[in-house]
């Protein structure tokens, strides 16, 4: 398959998680949206360094997953001190730190 | 006469094609689905259909590494949360938010557009043996010899990531009182 259609792939879900991102109030699932970008620049990596037989895309792949999963563990744990204090899980609604 | 590499490649691109199509369509079910529980099914499948295209494309040690970490132990870490904090659905009203993100995707898209018609470019070429591409001794031999210290700096980042959760789960916080309006 092409480059064309892996550029396609990727810039399709890479938009889906962005539009999820906006439209979604629930932050789990925004949370969600924010790894389906990570994910599609991942399989962009990945499939660029088998294109171009060099390996730095499938190490950079590799860091991006090892941030992505510190990030989700502490926005987890968040979300869950938020839910604790104020059971409410509309991100709506958190606006205690507006002036 | 048909021969057996054209018909292994037709195959191969066809296989490609499915598994791509099943990402984007998993994608779209994690966005549009309103109760958490069906987004983060989706979002698994989303991940393993990743990993067989990590597969498809000769990077066998990150398609393990995607089905271990994303699938196996986000996405469980997902699910827990989601069973603690109650599945609740939401109802969607704001059409505003819905233009916004219309507005992104669009500009997203109109970038792309743009830096593809951009020409030709000189792409960079490594030197990896093929029978060697993407198993986990060459990624160890690039990970330990060229990338040593961003390793490191990596392994710092997932302790102090384990250290602030520890601090945040600990220690329980007042209930915040709601501001008089």
């Amino acid at each position: 398959m092409g480059q064309e259609f892996v550029l396609l792939i990727s810039a399709s879900v890479f938009c889906v998680g962005t539009a999820g991102f906006i439209i979604r109030k629930n932050p789990l699932i925004m949370f969600m949206s924010v790894e389906l970008m990570l994910n599609s620049v991942n399989f962009l990596l990945v499939t660029y360094s088998s294109f171009l037989n060099s390996l730095d895309g499938q190490i950079f792949a590799l860091f991006i997953m090892t941030v992505a999963a510190a990030e989700v563990v502490v926005g987890l744990a968040i979300i869950l001190t938020i839910f604790r204090t104020r059971q409410d899980m509309d991100v709506d609604h958190i606006d205690v730190l507006k002036g | 006469m048909l021969e057996i590499a054209t018909v292994f490649d037709f195959a191969h691109d066809s296989v490609i094609f499915i598994v791509g199509m099943t990402a984007v369509l998993a994608s779209l079910g994690v966005v549009l689905c309103s109760s958490p529980i069906y987004c983060a099914l989706y979002l698994i499948g989303h991940m393993i259909c990743l990993a067989l295209l990590f597969l498809l494309y000769n990077a066998e040690f990150l398609a393990v590494v995607q089905i271990i970490v994303y699938a196996g132990a986000v996405m469980i870490l997902f699910m827990f949360i989601i069973a603690l904090l109650g599945g609740k659905k939401e109802i969607q009203e704001n059409s505003f938010h819905r233009a916004m993100a219309l507005t992104f995707v669009f500009t997203l898209l109109g970038e792309l557009y743009l830096s593809a018609t951009v020409g030709q470019t000189e792409p960079i070429k490594g030197d990896i043996p093929p029978e060697l591409f993407g198993t986990a001794k060459a990624i160890g031999l690039e990970l330990f010899s060229k990338h040593i210290v961003a390793f490191e700096l990596a392994s710092c980042l997932l302790l102090v990531a384990a250290v602030g959760v520890i601090c945040l789960a600990k220690f329980s916080f007042a209930p915040l009182r709601r501001r008089v309006r």
